[in-house]
């Protein structure tokens, strides 16, 4: 584009990004030199595609500045709904629809609940998605489904190769490449953000900002068909917990990818997601106990952010800065005129 | 009235190059209520918060009952006897009303968990109301409270400190129905019973005669002279040309010429019948045409912000008419006005206007992403990134960068940002209110011209609170007071005619004599 003539921030920040990813692939080959190889880093990337979806739709509804949380008992209901189909004999395609229609459903419920019903976004789609986790076990009574899962064609989705890459991961990088030319290359786009981040001039502008937000609900559940399409696909069978582990690494995903690219978005979702499958698949290398990985995605999120954050670092330095001034005036100023401080402050 | 209880003596205070405060001298008699008035930016505002330690005086030395003190925070100012009132009183919505009056002051039983007496907060709360007319039940929660009862529990509030001498009122009526109104006032009259001297500033003229003992009159920055209401009525001298005083022509570009205006009318854009919006606005009715610009004036709770937001659909309208382009109009949300042509420069422009954390691209196409983008909604990027710069040079954005984030502009240049996405809209009909709310000097020509620019290609409403804004822009002006149409929309309108509509009314005219 014209007009630029410094060095743009998104370069650098993606050049950090980078040796941030480097780094700790060297660190993990050190300690476990089986890491570096060509079937460990497909297996990486194969294990990317449930994750990677989840945050992708997680990613729409930061993007307009909400929250959902009910997307782990959809992934559980919606895959055991699956589950049923195939096991009832219907084909994979047929199968995938009922899903996809079930998960339309379910986010049209999130976004009529948030947008138009104006209800508190955490509150009703927590009430969502455990109604959605509980009504996974109605199926078969909580029992798994994997019959007709091998002769249906749903493990090619994991198994199968083109060019020594999993099929998955196209898929993945597909429907990438799709979100990334409806939020950051259309119009569309365009409202998304706007509506994020300032409703009020959103609205001012002509943009139906309850439209948005409710389509923003829509689309991240619609791509919850996928996340239980590909978990089913990796583990060979649909249970009623399948979804449970998606919520901290979509969430981990988005954020850190947000912290590290200054702002949510398509390819800081994927660069997240990426740096968090690498380092689940390394301590898995190392064989750290899994209960410690949840621990460490908390602590890189932190360390994310803070580094990562135009001015984390200062917001740190002035919260002591802040604490050491309040003891002081707390020694100056007694309780008896406490609303005087009060009004001092604002 | 007895002796003097302060006494400001040469006053300065400065913003940046601006003097907001020129060597005043005020003085302040003991028990009396005493009104500053003046148009927008006349300094009233700040001498009061000079007074409540909220602004530190560059020059100039306080007196309270002749001693000396020197007031840096509003701290300083309640231990001095002044306490402040804001204009928009700060409560705690879920604590009652005596829970409110007493706060920070609470009594607390003894003991590790002090726990607060409510019993004798009860009891002082019950005092107070018997010594001071208020009719409010001091047992509900503020939520559940009238704006007048909150403005009561606020002043109750800054009292409860007792040796209170001196109280700042700023604005207290604005959004106020008369009737409330006469609540206040009542309560203002016990204070000054009991020798309480109150300062009080307000827009409105008639208020002043109501009320207050004396008045000081402002004009940009400097004291114009200080007389009791009684002089007032008796003095042959206007009152609001004492508050313009002489016009600034040569800020305004030329307005059309009027025998233009009378012979070759501009085809009418809008036409609006008897418009009513609730409270806040009844019975309106103008028209405004191609061609010419339409000011509507008004104070705070006029209605004119009201008026703003039911022309671009962004509230709906009790009843009237509103025709546009030779159709009847009717808008469900902004989308829809702003696919008529309709397009709204809104006061509030880091709220309502801008996209802060954007560049000033993404802010320009935002209103009308359709032209922007091409095929299947994808944006062209050059496209616009050629029309955006074509626009920057129009209204002259410094620096013309459109990959800046609209934040980081000057206010006037964020005016400039959003007058641009007007036009990137190719709108028929223009609406701004409060054009030059947070502009500069330099900037403001630089809008106004702009504006009259506009209203060559389409037709332009301005609506303001700045009567000279009003005045010198429009060629036919007209008045909201309170929600009344107080001036028919007519062209050279005199200027203290209008702020006269404007201020207190037409029909209050006569009986003030001013």
């Amino acid at each position: 584009m014209p007009g630029l003539k410094r060095v743009s921030p998104l370069f650098i920040r993606t050049v950090a990004y980078l040796m941030v990813l480097c780094l700790i692939a060297g660190v993990f080959t050190w300690f476990a030199p089986q890491f570096m190889t060509a079937g460990n880093l497909a297996t990486i990337l194969r294990h990317l595609a449930a994750d990677g979806f989840a945050a992708l739709g997680l990613t729409f509804v930061i993007v307009v500045a909400r929250y959902e949380v009910s997307f782990p008992g959809v992934v559980c209901f919606v895959a055991m709904a699956m589950g049923f189909l195939i096991s009832g004999g219907l084909s994979l395609p047929l199968a995938f629809i009922g899903g996809v229609l079930i998960c339309a459903g379910v986010g049209a419920i999130n976004g009529i609940a948030v947008s138009y019903l104006k209800l508190n976004d955490m509150v009703s789609t927590i009430a969502v998605g455990s109604l959605a986790g509980g009504g996974a076990f109605l199926f078969n009574g909580g029992q798994s489904f994997f019959k007709n899962f091998v002769s249906c064609g749903l493990l090619r989705l994991n198994d199968a190769k083109f060019a020594g890459i999993n099929i998955s991961v196209y898929l993945l990088i597909g429907v990438y490449f799709v979100a990334w030319l409806i939020l950051h290359r259309s119009r569309f786009g365009r409202v998304f953000y706007a509506t994020g981040e300032n409703p009020t001039s959103a609205t001012y502008s002509g943009i139906n900002v309850r439209a948005v937000t409710f389509w923003a609900y829509l689309i991240c559940s619609v791509l919850m068909a996928l996340v239980a399409l590909m978990l089913m696909a990796e583990t060979g069978m649909a249970n009623v917990h399948i979804g449970s582990g998606c919520m901290m690494a979509a969430y981990t995903g988005v954020f850190l990818g947000a912290a590290l690219f200054g702002g949510a978005g398509v390819p800081a979702t994927f660069a997240g997601t990426l740096l968090i499958a690498v380092i689940l698949n390394g301590f898995n290398l190392l064989s750290v106990p899994y209960y410690w990985s949840d621990a460490v995605l908390g602590v890189v999120l932190v360390l994310g952010i803070v580094a990562f954050h135009k001015d984390g670092v200062n917001r740190l330095k002035n919260v002591f800065k802040a604490k050491k001034k309040a003891q002081d005036r707390a020694v100056e100023i007694s309780d008896s005129d406490n609303n005087l401080r009060l009004e001092r402050v604002k | 009235m007895g002796e003097t209880i302060l006494n400001m003596i040469g006053i300065e205070k400065s913003f940046g190059s601006v003097k907001a405060l020129d060597n005043i001298d005020f003085n302040l008699e003991q028990g009396e209520i005493h009104a500053l008035v003046g148009t927008n930016g006349a300094g009233k505002s700040t001498l009061v918060k000079i007074l409540s330690g909220v602004y530190t005086k560059d020059a100039g030395e306080v007196r309270i009952a002749g001693e000396p003190v020197e007031i840096a925070t509003p701290r300083d100012a309640v231990n001095c006897g002044v306490a402040a009132v804001q204009q928009h009183p700060e409560l705690v919505p879920n604590l009652t009303g005596y829970e409110n009056i007493f706060l920070g002051r609470e009594h607390y039983n003894p003991g590790l968990f002090r726990k607060v007496n409510r019993r004798a907060l009860r009891a002082r709360a019950d005092e107070l109301s018997k010594q001071f007319p208020i009719s409010i039940d001091l047992d509900r929660k503020v939520s559940r409270l009238s704006v007048v009862e909150r403005e009561l529990l606020a002043i109750l509030h800054s009292l409860t400190r007792q040796d209170i001498r001196i109280l700042t009122l700023d604005e207290p009526t604005s959004t106020l129905t008369e009737k409330e109104q006469e609540s206040l006032f009542s309560l203002m009259r016990a204070l000054k019973n009991r020798g309480i001297s109150i300062i009080y500033i307000t827009h409105r003229l008639e208020e002043v005669f109501t009320v207050a003992d004396r008045f000081t009159i402002f004009r940009g920055g400097r004291r114009i002279t200080t007389m009791s209401s009684e002089q007032a009525v008796q003095s042959t001298k206007s009152l609001a040309e004492m508050m313009l005083g002489k016009a600034l022509g040569d800020v305004y570009p030329a307005k059309k010429e009027a025998a233009a205006l009378e012979n070759e009318p501009g085809e009418t854009v809008l036409k609006v019948e008897g418009l009513s919006f609730g409270e806040s606005f009844k019975e309106v009715s103008f028209k405004a045409c191609k061609g010419e610009i339409l000011g509507i004036y008004g104070l705070v709770g006029s209605g004119i912000s009201e008026l703003s937001k039911v022309l671009f659909g962004v509230l709906r309208p009790g009843e009237g008419t509103m025709v546009f382009k030779g159709e009847k109009l009717v808008l469900k949300n902004p989308g829809k006005a702003l696919r008529r042509g309709i397009f709204l420069i809104p006061r509030d422009r880091r709220v309502e206007g801008l996209t802060l954390e954007r560049d000033v691209l993404f802010n320009l196409t935002l209103a009308n992403l359709k032209k922007a983008s091409g095929l299947g909604g994808f944006v062209k990027v050059r496209k616009t990134w050629q029309e955006g710069a074509r626009l920057a040079e129009i209204v002259t954005l410094e620096p013309p960068n459109l990959a800046t984030k609209a934040g980081n502009f000057s206010g006037g240049n964020q005016q400039k940002i959003v007058i641009a996405k007007g036009l990137y809209t190719e709108a028929d009909l223009y609406i701004f209110v409060e054009p030059t709310a947070g502009v500069d000097i330099g900037a403001r020509s630089t809008v106004y011209a702009l504006i009259r620019e506009l209203s060559k290609t389409s037709a332009v409403i301005v609506m303001s609170s700045d009567c000279d804004e009003v005045h010198g822009l429009a060629d036919r002006a007209t008045a909201l007071y309170k929600g009344k149409q107080v001036l028919a929309p007519t062209a050279e309108v005199p200027r203290d005619q209008l702020l006269v509509a404007g201020i207190m009314g037409n029909e209050e005219r006569k009986r003030c004599q001013v």
